[in-house]
C-alpha cells in the first residue's frame, strides 16, 4: 500500500520533472465560470458551468451544492447526462420553492480553483422545450382563404395538471423575405392568419414560455404553400371593366354633344347681353371718336338750364387757402334771397354736404378746422359789403365743402359770400363735357388747385387763420377742365351779386389736381382777356337772375396776378375796374400790404397786417397760362359789390 | 295625494322579501343556462378562475418589489440564512406531492399561507410609509400587496364553501386550517425578520399558492383551460 502511493508519488513528481525539463508551465486551473441552470419542466434541472484554463494539467471538475437552510454539502449526482461540464438534478433531487447554491471546483495536480456561487430556485429558471405537432392548414370555406396553425405543448411540460401554464407565440414570414411577423397568442393552442398572399409560401414558426420564466427555442419551420384564389380576382376585373366602360361611354356622349358647339354652349352657357346704351355707337368707339360719342351721351338738358334756381341752394362757404393755394370752388347755388339771410342750414336734397354742414361748421369759428361751416350766409350778407372789412368776412373756418373728411389738411379756406354767388342763370357748364353735378359737392375740383400753379385762390395764412376775417371775395371756380377757358365765355359765369364773394376752395392736402371735379361750380368768372402781364381779367357772368339788386356785377373783373409762389400758387388780385374792391386772394406768405394795383382791395385777412397779397414769384406756368387766356386754377372772384 | 301614499310597512317588508328572495335565485341562475348541476360546475370553474387571475396579479406584485428593494438595497451576501416565519406550515415541494396530497389538504394549505401573511404585510406596508423607504409607486404597490391576500383569502374561503357544498371535498377544513395558521401568524418570528427577507419568503409563497390554486382547478375542474 505504501510502496503504491510512494510510486504514484515518484511518478507524478517524474512527471513534472519531466515537463518541466520539456519547458511548460503548469499552473492551478483556472475558476469556473457562467455557472447556467435551466429546467425543462420545473421537476429536474441541469447545470452547465464554462471551465476556465487547465493550467497545463488534467482538471476534474465539481459541483457541489448547499439546500437552503442546511448546511449540508452535496455532490452533483449526474455529470453525463446532460453532457460535458454540466450537471442534471433529477426529480428526486430536486426541490421546488428550495434555495440551491451551487459552487464548482476545478482541480488539477496543482491545485483547485473555486467558481462564485449561484443561488436558484427553480421556480424561476424554468425554460421549456419548443412546442410541437406545429401544424398550419389553409381553410379555403370562405373565398380568402386565411392560414389556420395549431401546435401541442412541449411534452415535458405538464400544463394538463396546472403545473406549468404556458403562453405561446408565433411568427410567419414570406419565403423570400428576412423579416418574421410575430403574433402573441396567449394560452390557446390555435392561431388563424388572414391578409394572405395568393400562390406563395410561407414558413411558421411557435414558442412557449411559462409564466414566469424564460422562452423557449423557436420550433422547427412549417411550411405551408397558399393556393392562388385567382377566379375572385376575375369577377372583380370584370367589374371594373364594366365600370370603365361606362365611363367612356360617359366621356364620349359628352365629347359628341361638345361637337354641336353652339347648341351646347348656348345651352349651358347663355351668351351675356351687352352694353346697350341709347346712342352709344360701339362702333364709333372702336373708330376712336371720342367726342362723337360722348356728345351723344350728353344730355340735353342736363344740366338744367331752366330758371328753376330755386332749386338750387347756393352755399358759400368760406375757404382760407393756406400756402397751398387749392381752391376748390363750391358751387353753390343759393337762392338768391336766401343765400344772404338763410343761409342756415338750408339743407336739401340739392345742396351738397358742404352746403349743409358749412353752416354748423362756419359757426365754429376754431380756427384750423378744416370743415368749417359755411357761413357764409350768416355773415356773408350785407355786413360784408365792405370787402375790406375783415371783421365781415367770415372767417377762417375753411369750408371744406367736398368732403369734410379732406378737412384736416385743408389749409386753405377760401370764403365765400353767398351772395356773391348766385346761382347762374346758365349753366354753361352743362354744356360742356363735364357738367357740373349740382348739390353735390359745391366745390371745386381739386384739379383747379394746382398747389404749384395755383393761379388764385384766397388764402390765409395759417397764422391769422383764426382770426382770419375773410375777405368777402367770392372766389368762384370752375373747376372744370376748362374753367376760365375765355373761349367759354358765358360758359363760365360768376355771379358777383354781393359784395362778398366767396369762394371756396376745398383743399386737398394731397394731391389737388389728382380728384377729379366732382362738383361743378355752376357760377363761373369768365375770363374776358388774360393779359400778357400776368393779368387775367375774370369777367363774372350774370345772367338775368333774380338776383339781388345789390348785385352789380361787373362786366370786368380781372384779377392780376401778383406773384406767385412756388408753393402756394397764385395770388390773384382781383381789381374792378369800376373801382370796386376786389376780392384779394391772399397766399399766407404774400400777403403784404402792397397795393400793387390800383384798386386792389385788401385782403382776406382783415386783421391780418396784409392786405394785399403779393405774388413772390411768378410761375412761368402761369404765364403761359395766361398768355393763352387760360387759367386753371385761376379764381374768379366777383367784385364785391357794394 | 297623500292618502295614497300611506303604505303600511308590513306591506313594503313583504315585498321586499319576496324581491330579494327570488334576486339571489336568479343570481346563481343568470350564469348558467344548462341544469343545476352543470350550472355549479361553471360556477365554480368561474370562481377559480377568478381567484387564479387574483393571485397571479398578487405574485407579480410582490415580484416587483422584490426586484425593487434586491436593486436599489443591496442586501448582503449573507442570505442563505433565509427563514422564512411560514416554513412551520408543511407545502408540497414538488409536483408529484402536490398531485398526492388531498384536495381539502390543498385548500387548507393555501388557506393557513394567505393567513399567516395578513399580519406581516400590513406591518411591512405600515413601516415602507412611515420610514418613506420607498416612492410612492412602490408604497402603492405594498399596499395593494397586503389588501390581496386579505382578500384572495375570502375568495379561497368563498371556493372552499362551494366545493364544501357540491361535495367535493369534505368539511373538515375550516377547523384545522385556522389553528395552525393562527399559531403561525401568532409567532414573532415575522417580526425578527428584515424587509429583504420578508419579501423574499412573500414571493415565493404567492408563487406557492398561485401554483397549489392551478392544481386545485386542473383536479376538480379540469374541462376549462388545464
Amino acid at each position: 500500500m505504501m510502496r503504491n502511493v510512494g510510486g504514484v508519488i515518484v511518478l507524478s513528481l517524474l512527471l513534472v520533472f519531466v515537463q518541466l525539463a520539456a519547458g511548460e508551465s503548469f499552473s492551478p486551473p483556472g475558476t469556473p465560470k457562467n455557472i447556467i441552470c435551466r429546467s425543462p419542466e420545473k421537476e429536474t434541472f441541469t447545470c452547465w458551468w464554462e471551465p476556465g484554463s487547465d493550467g497545463g494539467l488534467p482538471t476534474t471538475y465539481a459541483l457541489y451544492y448547499r439546500k437552503e437552510n442546511s448546511d449540508t454539502v452535496y455532490e452533483c449526482p449526474d455529470y453525463k447526462t446532460a453532457g460535458k461540464n454540466s450537471c442534471f438534478f433529477n426529480k428526486n433531487d430536486t426541490s421546488i420553492w428550495v434555495t440551491y447554491n451551487i459552487t464548482v471546483v476545478a482541480t488539477n495536480a496543482l491545485g483547485r480553483a473555486f467558481s462564485d456561487p449561484v443561488e436558484i430556485d427553480v421556480v424561476y429558471i424554468v425554460m421549456p422545450n419548443p412546442p410541437e405537432e406545429v401544424t398550419v392548414t389553409v381553410i379555403e370555406d370562405t373565398n380568402w382563404p386565411f392560414l389556420r396553425v395549431s401546435w401541442e405543448p412541449p411534452e415535458k411540460a405538464d400544463t394538463r395538471s396546472g403545473w406549468i401554464t404556458l403562453i405561446y407565440e408565433l411568427r410567419i414570414k414570406l419565403e423570400n423575405e428576412d423579416e418574421w411577423e410575430v403574433h402573441p397568442a396567449g394560452q390557446q393552442k390555435v392561431f388563424n392568419i388572414f391578409s394572405l398572399r395568393p400562390d406563395s409560401t410561407y414558413h411558421v414558426q411557435v414558442r412557449c414560455k411559462p409564466d414566469h420564466g424564460f422562452w423557449s427555442e423557436w420550433s422547427g419551420t412549417t411550411f405551408v404553400k397558399v393556393p392562388d384564389y385567382f377566379p375572385r380576382e376575375r369577377s372583380m376585373w370584370i367589374l371594373i371593366a364594366v365600370f370603365a366602360a361606362f365611363i367612356i361611354l360617359t366621356f364620349t356622349f359628352i365629347w359628341l354633344s361638345y361637337m354641336k358647339i353652339h347648341n351646347l354652349k348656348h345651352y349651358v352657357l347663355p351668351p351675356v347681353p351687352g352694353p346697350k346704351i341709347k346712342g352709344f355707337d360701339k362702333k364709333a368707339l372702336k373708330n376712336g371718336k371720342f367726342e362723337d360719342i360722348f356728345s351723344s351721351l350728353v344730355v340735353s338738358d342736363f344740366p338744367p338750364t331752366t330758371s328753376n334756381y330755386e332749386d338750387f341752394i347756393v352755399e358759400n362757404l368760406e375757404v382760407f387757402v393756406p400756402e397751398e393755394q387749392e381752391l376748390i370752388m363750391e358751387d353753390s347755388k343759393d337762392l338768391q334771397d336766401d343765400s344772404i339771410k338763410s343761409e342756415n342750414s338750408t339743407c336739401d336734397n340739392d345742396s351738397g354736404r358742404g352746403s349743409c354742414d358749412s353752416h354748423t361748421l362756419l359757426i365754429d369759428k376754431g380756427g384750423g378746422d378744416k370743415e368749417e361751416a359755411l357761413q357764409s350766409d350768416q355773415e356773408g350778407s350785407q355786413d360784408e359789403r365792405v370787402p375790406t372789412s375783415p371783421e365781415e368776412v367770415m372767417e377762417e373756418d375753411l369750408l371744406a365743402c367736398c368732403d369734410e373728411k379732406n378737412s384736416p389738411d385743408i389749409s386753405e379756406k377760401v370764403k365765400f359770400t353767398p351772395s356773391l354767388i348766385s346761382p347762374l342763370p346758365r349753366y354753361n357748364l352743362m354744356n360742356q363735357p363735364n357738367p357740373p353735378e349740382i348739390g353735390k359737392k359745391h366745390c371745386l375740383s381739386d384739379s383747379l388747385l394746382n398747389p404749384d400753379s395755383l393761379p388764385s385762390y384766397f388764402t390765409q395764412p395759417p397764422s391769422t387763420k383764426n382770426d382770419f376775417r375773410s375777405n368777402p371775395w367770392e372766389c368762384n371756380f370752375n373747376h372744370k377742365q376748362h374753367p376760365l377757358h375765355p373761349q367759354t365765355t358765358g360758359k363760365e359765369h360768376l355771379q358777383v351779386q354781393n359784395e362778398i364773394s366767396w369762394v371756396h376752395v376745398d383743399r386737398t392736402e394731397a394731391s389737388l389736381g389728382v380728384q377729379a371735379p366732382s362738383v361743378r361750380s355752376t357760377e363761373y368768372v369768365e375770363v374776358q382777356r388774360v393779359s400778357g402781364g400776368n393779368m387775367v381779367l375774370l369777367h363774372p357772368v350774370s345772367a338775368g337772375q333774380e338776383n339781388s339788386g345789390t348785385m352789380s356785377h361787373q362786366t370786368e373783373h380781372y384779377s392780376r396776378v401778383k406773384t406767385v409762389n412756388n408753393d402756394s400758387g397764385l395770388l390773384l388780385l382781383q381789381k374792378e375796374s369800376t373801382g370796386e374792391e376786389m376780392g384779394i386772394c391772399l397766399s399766407e406768405e404774400e400777403v403784404e400790404s402792397r397795393a400793387t394795383s390800383n384798386g386792389y382791395t385788401a385782403s382776406i385777412t382783415p386783421t391780418s397786417e396784409k392786405p394785399m397779397v403779393g405774388i413772390n414769384s411768378t410761375l412761368p406756368i402761369l404765364d403761359d397760362r395766361m398768355a393763352s387766356g387760360y387759367v386753371d386754377t385761376a379764381t374768379m372772384f366777383g367784385l364785391p359789390t357794394y | 295625494l297623500p292618502g295614497r301614499l300611506k303604505i303600511s310597512p308590513l306591506f313594503v317588508a313583504l315585498v321586499c322579501l319576496a324581491f330579494c328572495s327570488r334576486l339571489s335565485r336568479m343570481k346563481a341562475a343568470s350564469i348558467c343556462t344548462n341544469s343545476q348541476t352543470g350550472c355549479h360546475f361553471l360556477s365554480l370553474a368561474n370562481l377559480f378562475d377568478r381567484v387564479i387571475h387574483h393571485s397571479a396579479r398578487m405574485h407579480g406584485i410582490s415580484n416587483d418589489l422584490h426586484s425593487e428593494f434586491e436593486l436599489y438595497f443591496l442586501p448582503s451576501k449573507n442570505r442563505v440564512s433565509r427563514n422564512c416565519h411560514t416554513s412551520t406550515i408543511l407545502t408540497p415541494n414538488g409536483k408529484e406531492n402536490a398531485q398526492r396530497i388531498a384536495r381539502e389538504e390543498l385548500t387548507e394549505v393555501i388557506l393557513k399561507l394567505l393567513l399567516a401573511w395578513r399580519d406581516p404585510l400590513w406591518h411591512f406596508h405600515q413601516n415602507m410609509a412611515r420610514h418613506h423607504k420607498f416612492n410612492n409607486l412602490s408604497s402603492n404597490k405594498s399596499l395593494e400587496m397586503s389588501e390581496m391576500v386579505h382578500e384572495l383569502r375570502k375568495g379561497v374561503q368563498k371556493v372552499a364553501e362551494k366545493m364544501q357544498m357540491l361535495g367535493i371535498i369534505s368539511n373538515s377544513l375550516g377547523t384545522l386550517g385556522s389553528r395552525e395558521a393562527l399559531l403561525a401568524s401568532d409567532s414573532p418570528e415575522w417580526r425578527l425578520m428584515n424587509d429583504y427577507n420578508l419579501l423574499y419568503c412573500f414571493r415565493r409563497d404567492s408563487n406557492k399558492i398561485q401554483n397549489y390554486l392551478k392544481i386545485l382547478k386542473c383536479r376538480i375542474v379540469p374541462e376549462h383551460g388545464c
